[in-house]
């Protein structure tokens, strides 16, 4: 019977691969609003479902793991390659999935470490920022986007004495107070455009141009296609990172900080070392996702860093549930896509999502599918 | 195109060429504009006349094609405007666009229609770099730049006898724009610029630059920039007791500034390129159409504009096709093709070449054209004259 | 000099106002433990229910300033007192034995609705509001001092509003029970108080001086923003965590600590005076990164 564990793991890997997969593509191709209705009730009674059969918390462990992650990877290549020319899905894929890394990011930092950042957006901008600058010259882009990542990590720095002296709400305040601050700063500092932000060139690595459209295999395939990929592949990184971050020292000792700061530093555990640990790298992962974003788009202002850009990025961590990875890929999808298909709820979209929050706060703080303890022995894994 | 949506549209077609009163195919044009925040009284204006020529368009059975007009809010961002302008441009179905008052916008937005391909016609920005910063040939825009504007603002203001000024402006490249060339035109014939200061777009209190403006005791403030400072600048020049006169740009030439100031606003100066719509050669016409229609907003300064943009891409369309390219290529060779503001002309950067400027002046309540006021004929009296 | 003086007056109009909003943060506090972030929001509501006040007595014929005055206060902070209240029994209580971090979520993402709310439903609430002037606008000048009547006015209002918050918590019963409430829950409640009662009262009267200080907001500027409560209520927090969270004279300490701040910004870089706000804001982090717990402190203590 063990034998077979394998291949039942990955079979059933394809087949939750095959079934998001689906499910992705009825809510990226219905067009009319009552197409769009119907993918987003079918997507509630698959959910419903999975939580009545007990599919739903397993795959949440299993969020991650080596087949999943890879059947999944496959149904998006599979889906890019269906949209080939279609430049509005594919910009709305590439959205969420660099959405999707920033709240990576701010996960390692909030569910982690449990150091709240309501500046998750002047992150994303510091990266857009420094891709910017270093962009237009002779660097390669490569090198360019490493440098949005270690540039945000490097303004994240500033925050870390005050974060580290700091607690509860008060950090939050400085988090806050930060974000206005940077958002200011742009707009007043001329070196950096000003309120009228900064131009872009598009990525290019090895040559390779991004925004391009080409003709691969006899079909026309938009530049924007390459940029889905290339924020797959970034997906995939910051999955396979913070998973391992999750399994390894440095996640047995996150969570000890966050659970019970005093009992933790009764154990001998360093508070100050951890915390630095997780903001950095959390803040390194939002500055790649920026500089990235920035390129695709070719454009950025002051404007897109505002402290509602970081409360819609909270309220995805909050509505995927906190320590849960599944969750969270799933609530950026629906608050990237669901207002850009629902033309009359885009006006609505800041509204409906705080309401949401609320809601969730109020009656089901866990989440939909409740954070696990970690165990000590046994597998944690599906 | 995926299978079943393919599948959609075929049925779609089929059910649309059943029903015997559509027969043309649709076609849509994008109109954007800023919809929502302080300058959505304009923006609602284009809006309306963009409507209205889509709808006179349609109603004509000589016109080829059914067109839909599909509205975005740029919400006068930067930021916002670039994902409307991807939004639209990503949309193969779209093929032209009527864009953008805010120039902060329009500026932004010029790169990614380029890259996108979809060709378009600015309908109210004035910052010259729209058209001429770049070598696009999807980029037009049918109104004036600012640089005629400021030229007779400084012609007009100095024969009043005015002298020292000290300007404010915004820090987008609109208000520096509007800074450069008034003081290169008001500065050879004697005028002054005292001090020079720059604001940040949504700045709440002003009482920092105003107490120092007051300390340089200007005639004038020169203010280049859009409405919702304009008014706070000028309620808070009250405030702090600053008497010198109030100048503007086509930033403040709408109802929402007279609403907001009431009586404050009562003697201001402003100036704008293109004649008001009674004036207009296709202006009673526009008016009494737009009226007929019962929008619930003015069509405001730049609304005939607007209706003249949506109206020359739907007759290009007509002629070329539902093609982008070959708008694009029928775009370059527009001259002297009439419109209801006069006839059109796009030079080799997409520009055209709006000759009258006119200057306004609140009387009342109203932006009344300075010819026709009682500051003209002496009756009133500006500030300090 | 006369420049000085009005930079003064300036800095102590701001000062008032953030002092105002501070006050709301600190009862709280005080009271429940809890930061409401909503409070900003409930500013600017209250600020838009006076308008809407202004304009239903305008349209009922009341058309002199004095009873027009009076109907844009009660209004504004009859009603925010309701809302406070409400948000309190809605929002803050059910979370009391919750992580803290939700509370602060919770009122944050509420404060989001509250503002969405007025930019949606309001009849043109995306854009700036002309807020009617109701005060009288004699003015004198000194130099290139201008010294304004309804400024004057409003100081005074502020003043007596903080004394008699003061007066309410140290000579009333109420005040006692707030304070009882305060000091310790438990004991409290087991010497009869009514708890949440208490705690509703609290928030009423946070609120209420909230919508005081976003009509006196709309008085001064002679506008309404639907966006312009996110930054007081960043502010006002702020100050109050200078001053201290859960004192009362530090929170009105650090109102005015931060709009000195603020003013100081303006003055020392005339070129872009927009760089107040990141000057003002980086004193405080740095501030709190040298006092944590605020300039006067606060007694934290931590059960194991």
């Amino acid at each position: 019977m063990t034998a077979y564990r394998p291949a039942l793991r990955v079979l059933s890997a394809l087949a939750l691969g095959a079934v998001i997969g689906i499910l992705i593509y009825g809510l990226l191709a219905a067009e009319s609003e009552k197409a769009v209705g119907l993918v987003l009730l079918a997507v509630a009674l698959t959910v419903a479902a999975g939580l009545r059969t007990g599919v739903l918390p397993r795959l949440a462990r299993a969020a991650g793991s080596g087949p999943l992650l890879g059947s999944v990877a496959l149904a998006g290549v599979v889906l890019i390659a269906v949209f080939h020319d279609d430049p509005f899905v594919l910009l709305l894929v590439a959205r969420a999935l660099l959405v999707l890394v920033a709240c990576l990011g701010l996960h390692v930092q909030f569910a982690d470490a449990g150091v709240p950042n309501f500046a998750g957006a002047a992150f994303f901008g510091v990266g857009g920022y420094t891709a910017a600058v270093l962009g237009a010259g002779e660097i390669p882009h490569l090198l360019v986007l490493l440098a949005s990542g270690a540039m945000a990590a490097a303004v994240g720095s500033l925050l870390l004495l005050p974060l580290l002296r700091t607690r509860g709400h008060y950090a939050a305040l400085i988090t806050i107070a930060f974000g206005l601050l940077f958002r200011t700063f742009l707009e007043v500092n001329e070196g950096l455009g000003g309120p009228q932000g900064l131009k872009l060139p598009g990525l290019r690595i090895l040559g390779f141009a991004f925004n391009d459209d080409r003709q691969l295999l006899g079909l026309e395939v938009s530049g924007f296609a390459f940029y889905c990929l290339a924020a797959g592949v970034l997906a995939l990184g910051a999955v396979w990172l913070v998973r391992r971050v999750e399994r390894s020292w440095l996640g047995v000792s996150l969570d000890a900080v966050r659970l019970d700061e005093t009992a933790a530093a009764c154990f001998g555990i360093s508070l100050g070392r951890w915390k630095i640990a997780a903001l950095t790298l959390g803040n390194a992962i939002v500055g790649v996702a920026g500089g990235l974003s920035a390129m695709m788009v070719g454009f950025i202002a002051p404007n897109n860093f505002t402290f509602q850009e970081s409360l819609v990025l909270v309220s995805i961590l909050l509505l995927g549930g906190l320590g849960n990875l599944a969750g969270l890929a799933a609530a950026a999808l629906i608050v990237v896509w669901v207002p850009e298909k629902l033309q009359p709820i885009q006006e609505f979209r800041y509204l409906l999502f705080s309401v949401l929050v609320v809601l969730v706060l109020v009656l089901r703080p866990g989440g939909l599918v409740r954070r696990r303890a970690r165990q000590a022995f046994g597998s944690a894994a599906a | 195109m995926p299978r079943n949506v393919a599948v959609l549209r075929v049925v779609l077609a089929l059910l649309l060429v059943s029903l015997p009163a559509s027969a043309k195919e649709t076609v849509k044009l994008a109109f954007i504009g800023p919809l929502t925040g302080g300058n959505s009284a304009i923006g609602l204006g284009g809006r309306n006349s963009a409507d209205l020529a889509v709808k006179i368009h349609n109603a004509d059975p000589k016109a080829k094609y059914q067109y839909d007009l599909v509205v975005l809010d740029d919400e006068c961002k930067p930021d916002t405007g670039v994902q409307v302008a991807t939004k639209a441009g990503a949309d193969r179905s779209i093929i032209a666009g009527v864009t953008h008052y805010c120039s902060v916008v329009a500026v932004a937005t010029v790169d990614t229609f380029h890259r996108l391909g979809l060709p378009t016609i600015v309908w109210g920005a004035v910052l010259p770099d729209i058209t001429y910063g770049h070598s696009y040939k999807e980029i037009h825009r049918v109104n004036g730049t600012m640089i005629n504007q400021n030229e007779t603002a400084a012609k007009l203001m100095l024969k009043q006898g005015f002298r020292r000024w000290v300007v404010i402006h915004d820090t987008t490249d609109y208000g520096k724009g509007h800074d450069k060339y008034f003081t290169q035109f008001v500065t050879p014939g004697g005028g002054k610029i005292l001090g020079d200061f720059g604001v940040t777009a949504d700045q709440q209190d002003f009482t920092a630059e105003l107490t120092q403006a007051k300390a340089l005791n200007p005639e004038v403030i020169f203010f280049g920039g859009l409405t919702p400072i304009g008014v706070r600048i000028r309620a808070q020049m009250d405030k702090l007791g600053i008497n010198a006169q109030f100048q503007g740009t086509s930033g403040i030439v709408n109802d929402d500034f007279i609403k907001a100031l009431g009586p404050l606003a009562e003697g201001v100066v402003a100036f704008r390129e293109g004649a008001p719509a009674e004036k207009l050669p296709g202006g009673k016409f526009f008016l009494e159409k737009y009226a007929e229609q019962k929008y619930p907003n003015p069509p405001e300064a730049y609304g005939p504009f607007a209706y003249a943009a949506a109206k020359l891409l739907m007759d290009t369309i007509d002629k070329v096709g539902p093609d982008r390219k070959k708008v694009i290529s029928a775009l370059a060779q527009v001259k002297n093709v009439d419109s209801i503001t006069g006839p059109i002309t796009f030079d080799d950067h997409g520009q055209n070449t709006v000759a009258a400027i006119t200057a306004y002046v609140v009387q009342d309540g109203k932006w009344v054209v300075w010819e026709d006021s009682e500051y003209a004929s002496g009756k009133r009296k500006l500030k300090g004259r | 000099m006369d420049l000085l003086a009005q930079y003064v007056m300036n800095g102590v109009m701001l000062g008032l106002m953030y002092a105002l909003v501070a006050l709301g943060f600190t009862l709280f506090f005080g009271v429940l433990d809890v930061v409401q972030f909503a409070h900003g929001d409930v500013l600017t509501a209250g600020a838009f229910a006076g308008l809407a006040a202004y304009a239903v007595a305008f349209h009922a014929g009341v058309h002199s300033a004095v009873p027009q005055l009076l109907a844009v206060v009660l209004a504004a902070t009859l009603s925010m007192a309701v809302l406070g209240a409400v948000l309190g029994r809605t929002l803050v209580l059910p979370l009391k034995s919750a992580p803290p971090l939700n509370v602060l979520l919770a009122t944050l993402m509420g404060g989001t609705v509250l503002r969405e709310c007025i930019r949606l439903f309001y009849p043109g609430g995306s854009q700036p509001q002309r807020f009617p002037a109701l005060l009288p606008s004699a003015s004198w000048s000194l130099g290139r001092f201008t010294l304004r009547l309804d400024n004057v006015l409003m100081i005074l209002a502020g003043v007596a509003l903080v004394a008699g918050l003061s007066l309410l918590l140290r000579r009333t019963r109420l005040g006692l029970q707030i304070r009882a409430v305060a000091q310790d829950e438990e004991t409290a409640r087991s010497m009869g108080i009514d708890f949440r009662l208490v705690v509703l009262v609290t928030f009423a009267i946070g609120s209420g001086l909230a919508a005081f200080a976003g009509v006196m907001h709309g008085l001064y500027y002679n506008e309404v923003n639907f966006s312009s409560g996110l930054l007081l209520g960043v502010i006002g927090f702020s100050a109050a965590v200078l001053g201290g969270l859960g004192s009362l004279g530090g929170a009105v300490l650090g109102g005015f600590l931060f709009a000195g701040l603020q003013t100081l910004g303006a003055v020392a870089l005339p070129f872009a005076s927009a760089y107040k706000d990141v000057f003002a804001f980086a004193v405080v982090i740095l501030l709190m990164t040298w006092r944590p717990t605020g300039l006067i402190g606060e007694q934290l203590g931590e059960r194991v």
